[in-house]
């Protein structure tokens, strides 16, 4: 688990996911315009696994 | 503008992230070589989004933004006149010079091709050029948090530029290409959503264009006269000055973004880095331009109930480098805002990681090393480049607070980039593809090309500046000045390094293979699927781009 902190995209993607965890926390607790954090948050929880579980032989340094 | 918890934990979460980076890398630096050009060990992907990133600064977010509220659509010719075009002419034609001549720098590359005074005298220029760069983006970022968020102007400036700094002389370059791809990322997919939903409370873009004048929504159509269009420039001053002098200049020459392509892993990809960088280069202006249109769309009479406005200045006038973080004041709500400004923040934070690592890269491989201290171990070096490195940021923080004191110093600082930059591009192509080009040639071409770009400025004036000598011609806009006085100096570089060449004796032609374009042999890559070959994919960014052009004449 360790040595993938070395992969670029597996670091980018656990940044992404955090972030969407936040705005789905955000949206849950606070109602306000939820809508928008909603939606980003989900684009960004995708993007942040698929970031995660990609596999790309060229960024494991 | 009140950030809440979310917001700042998006903030913090982003600081801790671009540090841990700096953390991981710090491992794998073992020698200057890693520390100050990464081995040349970086996968394609990475050197492509750090290429565009580097250049996704706060100029390129904020200030395209304002350019978009303020000449509309034309300000597309930025990216489709004056970046993709000279992006693939750097993969193509010169990318096998920088890297196939083994420099580890512009600077050294010019050393190779012609002499030691010509790469000082581009050394020295580069290295004070980046360092102001970073200090004027710090400068700009502290204000913006201290206009937006009421934020402490001292306290932003320490801590923004200590994070940098943390990360940089942990990873050096890597370290900051790393972070270079996440502040791509950031930027991009944090300020998607906003151009979304102003597109949406906008009408869509049809609506858009109804409300506006015609000349604001489309790229070429008016550009015949310097009247009828809002950036007062004519399609040839446009087409020579920016898509010639100036986007050459830059892109192909500027060692800040060639540097990203100079680390790749081998040749193919050092070709492709700037080729790929193109793709995504091509469709910023939906997330840099688009929003500036709406802007000031919402702002017509029939869009008014929309609440939203662009502030004015003291003058009276429209702020329209407050576009952006109007915008985002405006829609994004809480937990969102904290992706916008932390995107804001990438953007600062990227463009001056992106200083600093060119700094300390030109001043320890091109001042220090061939003029002060010769033939030391590689770890003296190590050890000179993290001082630089340090150096570097301090430097940019002084340089900050003296922004801070002298508001016409970016201005000036501005001018005198413009004045070395501009002609530029002409040594590089002279001394790429004419064999008989000689040092003495280049120098002094360099020489006249920057003191006609400092007289053409002193004898025009355009919305107030410039005649500082006597105002013999008036301009009608700043940026048509700016592409004018570009463009003189290039001819002037040009001509006065053929006419010097011609009279000074030229290099062997065994010392200047791999140099030059007729000495050097030429890559041929065969195998492959066509999409990664250079010149296939090369040749359709190009139809794109004059397709993109045509849509939005």
């Amino acid at each position: 688990m360790y040595k993938r902190f070395n992969q670029l995209s597996f670091v980018i993607g656990l940044f992404f996911f955090i972030v969407s965890l936040i705005l789905f926390a955000n949206a849950l607790f606070n109602n306000a315009r939820a809508g928008i954090n909603i939606y980003t948050a989900v684009i960004f929880f995708i993007f942040g696994l698929l970031m995660i579980f990609i596999k790309n032989k060229n960024s494991t340094e | 503008m009140n950030l809440h918890l979310a917001d700042y934990l998006i903030i913090l979460v982003y600081f801790l992230f671009v540090i841990g980076v700096g953390f991981i890398i710090k491992k794998k630096i073992k020698s200057s070589k890693d520390f100050l050009s990464s081995s040349r060990s970086i996968p394609l992907w990475i050197t492509s989004l750090a290429f565009i990133s580097a250049n996704l600064g706060a100029q390129e977010v904020i200030g395209m933004v304002a350019s978009g509220a303020k000449y509309g659509i034309m300000t597309v010719h930025f990216y489709w006149v004056g970046a993709i075009f000279a992006m693939v002419f750097l993969g193509v034609f010169m990318m096998p010079f920088y890297y196939g001549s083994r420099a580890r720098s512009v600077p050294e590359y010019l050393s190779l091709r012609f002499d030691e005074k010509t790469r000082a005298l581009n050394a020295v220029s580069f290295a004070v050029m980046t360092v102001f760069s970073s200090g004027i983006s710090l400068y700009a970022l502290a204000k913006l948090l201290e206009v937006i968020l009421k934020w402490d102007f001292d306290v932003s400036i320490w801590v923004a530029a200590g994070i940098v700094m943390i990360y940089t002389f942990l990873g050096g370059l890597t370290s900051a290409v790393y972070n270079e791809v996440l502040q791509f990322f950031l930027i991009v997919l944090g300020l998607s959503p906003l151009v979304i939903v102003a597109l949406q409370d906008a009408g869509g873009w049809e609506n858009i264009k109804a409300q506006l004048q015609p000349n604001m929504t489309h790229a070429w159509k008016y550009m015949g006269n310097t009247e009828t269009n809002p950036m007062g420039l004519h399609f040839m001053s446009l087409i020579f000055g920016l898509g010639f002098v100036m986007s050459f200049g830059y892109w192909c020459t500027d060692f800040l973004v060639v540097q990203r392509a100079m680390i790749a892993k081998n040749m193919r990809d050092a070709q492709r880095t700037p080729i790929i960088a193109a793709i995504p280069k091509m469709f910023m202006p939906l997330i840099v331009v688009l929003p500036g249109v709406i802007a000031i769309a919402l702002m017509q009479p029939a869009l008014q109930s929309k609440g939203f406005s662009i502030p004015v200045d003291a003058n009276g006038q429209l702020n329209y480098t407050m576009t952006l973080p109007s915008m985002i004041a405006h829609y994004y709500p809480s937990g969102l805002l904290g992706v916008g400004i932390t995107a804001l923040m990438a953007s600062f934070m990227s463009g001056m990681a992106g200083n600093v690592t060119a700094f300390n890269a030109v001043f320890t491989y091109d001042i220090y090393q061939p003029y002060f201290v010769k033939n030391k171990s590689d770890r003296h070096y190590l050890v000179v480049g993290k001082i630089i490195t340090v150096a570097g940021i301090l430097i940019s923080i002084v340089t900050a607070y003296i922004a801070k004191g002298f508001n016409n110093i970016n201005d000036f600082l501005q001018l005198v980039f413009g004045f070395v930059n501009g002609p530029l591009f002409a040594t590089f192509l002279l001394g790429m593809f004419w064999k008989r080009t000689t040092g003495h040639g280049a120098f002094w071409g360099l020489v006249a090309g920057t003191t006609a770009a400092a007289l053409t400025h002193g004898l025009t004036i355009a919305e107030g500046k410039g005649g500082w000598i006597t105002p013999l011609y008036e301009i009608r806009s700043g940026m048509g000045q700016a592409f004018i006085v570009a463009g003189v100096s290039w001819v002037f570089n040009f001509f006065t390094t053929i006419i010097v060449s011609l009279l000074t004796k030229p290099k062997k032609d065994e010392e200047l293979k791999g140099l030059v374009y007729s000495l050097t042999e030429k890559q041929s890559y065969k195998g492959g699927k066509w999409y990664q070959r250079v010149v296939p994919i090369a040749i359709l960014l190009l139809v794109i781009t004059i397709l993109l052009n045509i849509i939005f004449f």
